[in-house]
């Protein structure tokens, strides 16, 4: 973070803040506490928390939940596809770990603009730990590369997945629990 | 769903964890070894292994016996990872070097084998550069090791329903069928949504579909358009056409899962206690609990998916934990955002006819199935259609206009 101005550091750490009460409410769901916001022109324009034990549909994490918020609500304002393109290429998604390979591949599709989260994905991650899915663009398909900045308040996102692996996750049947994080 | 007359030319081949190399062209990596003074062996490898364990080379012996000519023995060990353009300015970790200056190691640098071995073919063929060791696989997933008659006729017939419901739209499209395996139950099918325009056709697309084609055969190689297949082309949604209804990430796969899941809190309606209470009663199979009978028979009738069970036994509903245990059939090689979702939803096996050399994530251009890292893994196979059955498809999608026509340069598997 030694590039952010002071300012721009506050900011992010308030974003991340707000992702941050987005996993306490999965948390305090039973859910993976994973959550994040979308930022366009420094405002929240979006949230969402995992919700995968609840949908029993292990793709809902917190970065498609929030994505869809936003579609029902560019939908609704009649935007062509094009426009929601562009809409996309100005947000910002602010997520307490990294995304997994499925979210990062997503984001890329998209073609969002940045990304900053809290904790690595030393499992699943799709932005730098295990796939490199913001940084392998492929041009000719239309692929773009996405900034990727991990480490934003990082102590607070594994205390809440070591919370809450103490307490087991609770719709994992046995052979699935997982002593570690899996967002 | 009838039977594959033609199942003999299809063929199912296993796609394994690691891109396929010929036993005696194992990719290797160059290491530092040493010859160590036997009764030195212990304490150095014990001492190794603390401080720089193999991490990514597991399947590597680090310690190599050789005989000599003479009769006697010799033995090496591994000492670190060396770098790959053989310079002698390598970085060698500070206590490794420690080691060295106490037993007085003459360093040199060997080769050894990159993956662990997959068969004892090479195994064997490793052993010959330096020791490893051989684990045949620990899971046991039926298809691995071949398909009886039987089994493949399922498969191509599984496929041919995924083949039909990607035809069925305007545009070629991706299609995904759930299956399990078990009952032969098909648990959810689903086409690509992202540009969904509600066919029956659209007399526009099919209109526009039509001067494509005849534009392109005006020119020197004409081919049909993918560009509608999501994983094939993820990233270029907002600029195909489409009707009201759209959605850049509703691929097949994904909207397979989402139909899945709620099939599930269909069938398995009910809060938390519920499921737990499920869970508690999983192992019984045989004998369900009457609480579980009564909730099936409730929902039964609400799904016509139910009615396609081809083997007319009544089969034990069970509520499974997402998709343990299920198959899914897929017409393209899925992109990584929807082969990661089907490691999420634990997909036991994937079978998919196409490659996607753009952007597929089963061996075209990543291989998650060979990620250790994941908590699942699924085997995968590609379905190789016999070229006549992949030629009718085309023509039956080309000429859904009324005007039958015949592309000129069929596509193939290979090509695609």
């Amino acid at each position: 973070m030694a590039s952010c101005g002071d300012r721009e550091y506050l900011d992010v750490v308030a974003f991340m803040k707000l992702a941050l009460e987005q996993a306490k409410i999965a948390f305090d769901g039973l859910e993976v506490p994973v959550g994040c916001v979308i930022v366009m022109d420094g405002k929240v324009i979006s949230c969402g928390r995992n919700r995968t034990n609840e949908t029993r549909n292990a793709t809902r994490h917190a970065e498609m939940e929030a994505i869809d918020v936003l579609l029902d609500q560019w939908k609704k304002l009649k935007l062509s596809k094009a426009e929601v393109s562009e809409m996309f290429s100005k947000c910002s998604l602010y997520v307490t770990c990294e995304p997994c390979i499925m979210c990062a591949g997503a984001l890329s599709f998209l073609g969002i603009k940045e990304v900053y989260y809290g904790c690595a994905n030393d499992k699943f991650g799709g932005c730098g730990s295990i796939l490199s899915l913001h940084t392998m663009s492929c041009e000719e398909a239309g692929g773009k590369s996405y900034k990727c900045t991990g480490g934003i308040m990082a102590e607070e996102a594994v205390s809440l997945f070591r919370n809450f692996y103490e307490l087991g996750n609770p719709n994992a049947p046995k052979p699935h629990r997982q002593p570690v994080q899996q967002p | 769903m009838n039977n594959c007359e033609d199942q003999e030319s299809w063929e199912i081949v296993h796609i394994p964890d690691k891109p396929p190399f010929p036993p005696h062209q194992q990719p290797t990596v160059n290491v530092y070894a040493a010859v160590i003074d036997p009764k030195h062996a212990n304490t150095l490898i014990r001492k190794l292994n603390q401080i720089l364990p193999l991490e990514n080379l597991r399947h590597v012996k680090r310690v190599r016996k050789q005989h000599l000519d003479e009769g006697s023995t010799q033995l090496s060990v591994i000492l670190c990872l060396a770098g790959e353009n053989n310079s002698q300015v390598d970085f060698i970790p500070q206590e490794v070097v420690g080691l060295i200056d106490s037993y007085q190691l003459d360093t040199f640098i060997t080769k050894v084998c990159r993956y662990a071995p997959l068969s004892k073919e090479e195994w064997v063929e490793q052993c010959k550069i330096w020791p490893t060791s051989f684990h045949p696989p620990t899971y046991n997933i039926s298809g691995i090791t071949g398909f009886s008659q039987e089994e493949s006729q399922l498969v191509c017939t599984f496929m041919k329903l995924a083949l039909d419901l990607a035809k069925s739209k305007c545009q070629m499209v991706n299609a995904a069928v759930i299956v399990d395996p078990s009952t032969n139950e098909v648990i959810a099918r689903a086409c690509d949504q992202v540009y969904s325009c509600s066919c029956p056709i659209n007399h526009e697309v099919t209109k526009n579909h039509d001067n494509m084609l005849l534009n392109s055969s005006a020119t020197e190689e004409p081919k049909l358009s993918y560009d509608g297949v999501s994983c094939l082309n993820p990233w270029g949604w907002s600029n195909q056409k489409s009707c009201d209804s759209w959605h850049p990430l509703r691929h097949a796969a994904i909207v397979a899962i989402e139909d899945s899941a709620a099939r599930d809190r269909n069938l398995f309606p009910g809060g938390r206690h519920d499921l737990t209470e499920i869970d508690h009663v999983e192992p019984a199979l045989t004998s369900p609990s009457p609480k579980k009978q009564k909730t099936i028979s409730m929902d039964v009738n609400d799904l016509e998916e139910l009615n396609t069970r081809t083997n007319g036994c009544h089969p034990e509903l069970s509520r499974p934990y997402l998709c343990t245990g299920y198959d899914i059939y897929l017409v393209w090689e899925p992109c990584a955002m929807c082969a990661m979702a089907l490691v999420h939803q634990r997909i036991k096996r994937i079978f998919y006819a196409y490659p996607n050399p753009t952007a597929g994530a089963l061996g075209s251009v990543h291989r998650l199935q060979g990620e250790k890292s994941l908590n699942h893994h699924y085997a995968v196979f590609k379905v190789l259609l016999p070229q006549e059955s992949l030629n009718r498809g085309i023509m039956s999608l080309v000429s859904k206009g009324d005007h039958p026509k015949k592309p000129s340069n069929m596509p193939h598997g290979a090509s695609l």
